[in-house]
C-alpha cells in the first residue's frame, strides 16, 4: 500500500442502504469505499480496482458472501476479508478457517467494533 | 233355497214332423199350467239334452223320437230331471217298457191329452222340485260340517268342549298338541291341564262364571318355569242348556314376547332420544314438531314439554327453515350430514349447532316428516378456531427465518446510523463550541471537520433510519394483520386482494429465492371468512417457498412461483404453481391427511394442507395438488361465490 493514498475497502451487500451507512462510516475513518449491490458487481470492482479490504455480506441471492470472498481470495490473495452476517452461528467455521477470512462480525453490527476490526484489517 | 222361484221349464223333445199336421199339441197342452211355464222344443237328442241340463223341470219325450228318444230317457236316468214319455200306442208293454228304461211317466195322446199331461207334468214337477231342494238342503249340511270340522281341527287356539260336570267330551288337535295327555274324553280337566294354568287364571272360576252365564273377560293363564312361561288367553261359553262349556286357549307366548320386544324397544329408543347429548326433534310435513328430546328444549332455550306444535324456523329462522337442509328433506327427502346452522333463542342468543336431517319415512315409502339432530357445537367451534389460530402461528413460525432476515437488514444500518449520529452530534457539539470562540475558529473547525459533508451525511442518516423503521413497522404490521384472529363472520370479500396481501407478507421473505408472477382475473365478491381464506393462501405460498428451497440447493438458486385466479362455473379457481421439488406420488394422495409431514421433528405441524382442506371444505369448495409439468407442484382450490351451502 503505498504511503498517502488511502486505502480502499470495497463493501458487498444486497441491502443498499446497508452500503450507504458503511459507506459514511468508514469514510470518516479513512477509507476509500467502494460499494457492490450484487456479488457479480463486487467481482467486476475486484478485477478492475485495487482493493486492500472485502466486507462482504453473507446472505445473498444468487451468491453467498463466502464465495465472494473466495472469489476475492483467487484474485486479490493480499486483501483482508471480512464477513458480516446476521446468522454467524450457521457459517461453518472450517470454511472460514480455509478461505483465510480474517473476521466474522454479526449483523447488526457495532460500530465501533466494526471500525476496530477494519484498522487491524491494514496490519499485516 | 234352491229353485223354487225360479219359472217352471220345460222342454218338449219330439220330432220335427209335430210341427205340422202330426202335431199331438204337445206344448199346447202344457201351457196350460200356467202363464209362468217356459216351454222350449227340441227335435233331437243332443239339443233335448243340452235344454234339459240347463236346470230344466221336466222334460216331456215323444217316443216317435225313437232311438234319440232312448238316449235322453238314458242320459237323465240318473240324475233327472225326470222324463215324461208321449205315446201314439196305449198298450200296457209300451208303459212298462218306458217305465223300465226311466221314465217318470207315460202319457198316452188320446183325446183327453189336452187335459192329462199338464196334470202329469205338474205331479212331476212337484216331486222334483222337492226332490231337488232336499239335495241341496242335503248338501248344506255337508258342507257345514265339514266346514266345522276344518275350524276346530285348524283353529289356532285350543278347543275342549266339556259336560256339565266338568268332564271333557271332546278336544280339537291344537288341544292335544298343547296339552299332550294321550286320552282326552271323559276325563277331568284338571288331569289333562298342568295345575299352574288352572290355578294362574283361576280357570274353575272362569267355567263356573260361563256355566251361569254370569260376566266373564277373557283371562291369560301362564304355565311352565321361567324363562319358559306360555301363555294363554283363556275364554269360556256355555253351548246349551245342558251346561256343556266351550273352552277356548290361545297360546299368546309369542304374542307377549312381541309385546314385551315392542316395548323394550319402545323404552330403549326413548332412552336415546331423551338421553341423547344432541337437540333431536321430528317434524311433520309443515315443519312442526312432534316429537322432540330434552336437550332440544335446551339449546332451543325453551321450557319442558313447550315444543310441540311450534315450527322450526321459530329458531333457525324462516329463511334457513325453508331453503337450508330442513327444508330440502321436508320437500325432497334430502339426507344432509352436519350441516352448520345457528339457533337464535328467544332471549335473543345464538348456538352454533350442526344439523343433520333425514326423511321420517312410513313403510311404504311415504314421506311423514323428518328427524332432525342438531348438536350444540359451541365447544367445538371454539376449538377449531383455536386450533386454526394455532395452525396459523404455526404457519408464520415457518417464516420466522425469513421474516427474522428481513427485519436484521434495517435493524442492521438503523443500528450503525445512531452510531454515527451519535459521532455526528459530537462534531455538532464541536462547531458551536468554536462558534462560541470566533469566526476564525469557527471557519478552522468547520473546515477540519468538513460540516457541509457532515451536514448532508447528518440528513441521509436520519433519512434512512426513517425509512429503515418504517420498513420494520410494515413487516410487524403486515404479520399482525396475519396473526389477527378471524372474527367468525361471513363477508363479501375480494379474494384478490386477500391472495395479494398474503403473497405480499411471504414474498416479503422469500425475495432472494423467489420470482412471483400474479395472473390476477377479474372476480366476483366471495362469500367466506377472509382471514382463513388468507391462512389457506400462506399455507400455499410456504409449501410452495420450501418446494422450492428444497429443490434449489439442489440445481438452480431461484424458483418460479405463479399466482392465478379466474372465475369458474359459479365460484372461482385460485392457481398456486411452483416449479420446486414436486410432491412424491407414493405420498400424493396423504398430504391433506392432519399430522402427515414429510419434515422433520420441529419443522411443520403436519397440520397446514389438513387445515386448509378444512377451511376450503367448510367454504363450500374444493382443494387439490396436481404435479406441474415439468416438475413442481400445482394447487388448485375452488371456491363457490355463495360460500357453499348454509343450514
Amino acid at each position: 500500500m503505498a504511503a498517502g493514498a488511502p486505502p480502499t475497502l470495497l463493501v458487498v451487500d444486497d441491502e443498499a442502504r446497508i452500503l450507504s451507512a458503511l459507506r459514511r462510516s468508514l469514510r470518516r475513518e479513512g477509507w476509500r469505499v467502494l460499494t457492490a449491490g450484487t456479488p457479480a458487481e463486487a467481482l467486476r470492482l475486484l478485477d478492475e480496482e485495487p482493493i486492500d479490504a472485502v466486507l462482504s455480506d453473507h446472505k445473498m441471492p444468487r451468491m453467498s458472501g463466502l464465495d465472494v470472498l473466495e472469489a476475492a481470495a483467487e484474485r486479490r490473495p493480499d486483501a483482508a476479508r471480512i464477513l458480516i452476517s446476521g446468522w454467524p452461528d450457521e457459517i461453518p467455521a472450517e470454511r472460514l478457517a480455509a478461505l483465510g477470512i480474517r473476521a466474522l462480525v454479526p449483523k447488526p453490527w457495532d460500530d465501533a467494533e466494526l471500525k476496530r476490526v477494519l484498522r487491524g484489517a491494514l496490519e499485516p | 233355497m234352491g229353485h223354487s222361484r225360479e219359472p217352471v221349464r220345460i222342454v218338449v223333445a219330439e220330432p220335427p214332423s209335430r210341427r205340422g199336421a202330426d202335431s199331438l199339441g204337445t206344448p199346447e197342452a202344457l201351457r196350460r199350467i200356467g202363464r209362468g211355464v217356459r216351454i222350449e222344443v227340441a227335435h233331437d237328442a243332443a239339443s233335448a239334452l243340452e235344454l234339459a241340463r240347463n236346470r230344466a223341470d221336466l222334460v216331456v219325450l215323444d217316443r216317435a223320437l225313437g232311438a234319440d228318444a232312448d238316449r235322453v230317457l238314458a242320459a237323465l236316468r240318473r240324475r233327472g230331471p225326470p222324463v215324461v214319455i208321449v205315446t201314439e200306442e196305449a198298450t200296457a208293454d209300451v208303459a212298462l217298457e218306458t217305465f223300465t228304461a226311466g221314465a217318470a211317466d207315460c202319457v198316452t195322446a188320446g183325446e183327453d191329452y189336452a187335459e192329462v199331461l199338464p196334470g202329469v207334468a205338474l205331479e212331476q214337477i212337484r216331486g222334483w222340485r222337492a226332490k231337488t231342494a232336499r239335495r241341496e238342503v242335503r248338501q248344506r249340511i255337508r258342507s257345514l260340517e265339514r266346514l266345522h270340522a276344518a275350524i276346530v281341527d285348524q283353529f289356532p287356539a285350543a278347543l275342549a268342549v266339556l259336560e256339565g260336570d266338568g268332564g271333557i267330551l271332546t278336544v280339537n288337535p291344537e288341544f292335544e298338541r298343547a296339552f299332550p295327555a294321550g286320552s282326552f274324553e271323559g276325563r277331568p280337566l284338571a288331569d289333562v291341564l298342568p295345575e299352574d294354568l288352572i290355578e294362574s287364571a283361576d280357570l274353575r272360576d272362569l267355567l263356573a262364571r260361563a256355566r251361569s252365564g254370569a260376566e266373564r273377560a277373557p283371562r291369560i293363564a301362564r304355565t311352565g318355569e321361567a324363562g319358559r312361561v306360555r301363555a294363554f288367553d283363556a275364554r269360556a261359553e256355555r253351548l246349551d242348556a245342558e251346561g256343556r262349556l266351550l273352552l277356548v286357549l290361545a297360546d299368546v307366548t309369542e304374542r307377549e314376547r312381541l309385546a314385551r320386544h315392542v316395548r323394550d324397544l319402545r323404552r330403549y329408543l326413548e332412552n336415546v332420544i331423551q338421553n341423547m347429548y344432541s337437540g333431536l326433534v321430528v317434524v311433520d310435513e309443515a315443519g312442526r314438531v312432534a316429537v322432540s328430546n330434552p336437550m332440544a328444549e335446551q339449546i332451543l332455550g325453551e321450557p319442558r314439554g313447550t315444543l310441540r306444535g311450534r315450527a322450526l324456523a321459530d329458531w333457525f329462522g324462516a329463511a334457513a327453515a325453508r331453503d337450508g337442509c330442513i327444508g330440502r328433506t321436508l320437500r325432497e327427502g334430502a339426507r344432509v350430514r352436519g350441516a352448520e346452522g345457528v339457533v337464535t333463542r328467544a332471549d335473543g342468543r345464538t348456538v352454533p349447532v350442526a344439523i343433520s336431517c333425514a326423511p321420517l319415512l312410513d313403510a311404504d315409502g311415504t314421506q311423514l316428516g323428518a328427524v332432525v339432530i342438531f348438536p350444540d357445537v359451541s365447544e367445538l367451534v371454539q376449538l377449531q378456531t383455536q386450533v386454526l389460530h394455532a395452525e396459523k402461528m404455526a404457519s408464520l413460525g415457518r417464516l420466522a427465518a425469513g421474516v427474522a432476515h428481513e427485519i436484521n437488514n434495517p435493524m442492521g444500518f438503523v443500528h450503525a446510523n445512531l452510531a454515527q449520529m451519535e459521532e455526528y452530534l459530537e462534531d455538532v457539539a464541536k462547531l458551536l463550541e468554536a462558534a462560541r470562540q470566533g469566526p476564525e475558529r469557527f471557519e478552522a473547525v468547520s473546515r477540519e471537520i468538513d460540516a457541509a459533508a457532515l451536514l448532508d451525511d447528518f440528513g441521509q442518516a436520519i433519512r434512512e433510519s426513517q425509512e429503515g423503521s418504517e420498513r420494520i413497522r410494515h413487516i410487524v404490521q403486515d404479520l399482525r394483520a396475519f396473526a389477527h384472529r378471524d372474527d367468525g363472520e361471513w363477508v363479501e370479500a375480494d379474494l384478490n386482494r386477500c391472495l395479494d396481501s398474503t403473497a405480499h407478507i411471504v414474498w416479503t421473505m422469500m425475495k432472494h429465492t423467489v420470482v412471483l408472477q400474479k395472473e390476477y382475473g377479474p372476480l366476483p365478491p366471495v362469500r367466506c371468512h377472509p382471514k382463513q381464506l388468507e391462512q389457506v393462501f400462506m399455507n400455499l405460498l410456504v409449501n410452495a417457498y420450501q418446494a422450492i428451497e428444497a429443490r434449489a440447493s439442489r440445481d438452480r438458486d431461484t424458483g418460479r412461483i405463479q399466482l392465478r385466479t379466474e372465475v369458474v362455473d359459479d365460484g372461482v379457481r385460485i392457481t398456486v404453481a411452483d416449479d420446486g421439488i414436486g410432491i412424491p406420488p407414493e405420498i400424493a394422495d396423504r398430504i391433506f391427511e392432519p399430522f402427515f409431514t414429510t419434515k422433520e421433528v420441529g419443522e411443520g405441524t403436519g397440520l397446514g394442507l389438513s387445515t386448509s382442506f378444512e377451511i376450503v371444505r367448510r367454504h363450500g369448495g374444493s382443494i387439490r395438488a396436481l404435479p406441474r409439468e415439468g416438475g413442481g407442484t400445482v394447487f388448485e382450490v375452488f371456491l363457490p361465490k355463495d360460500g357453499g351451502s348454509r343450514a
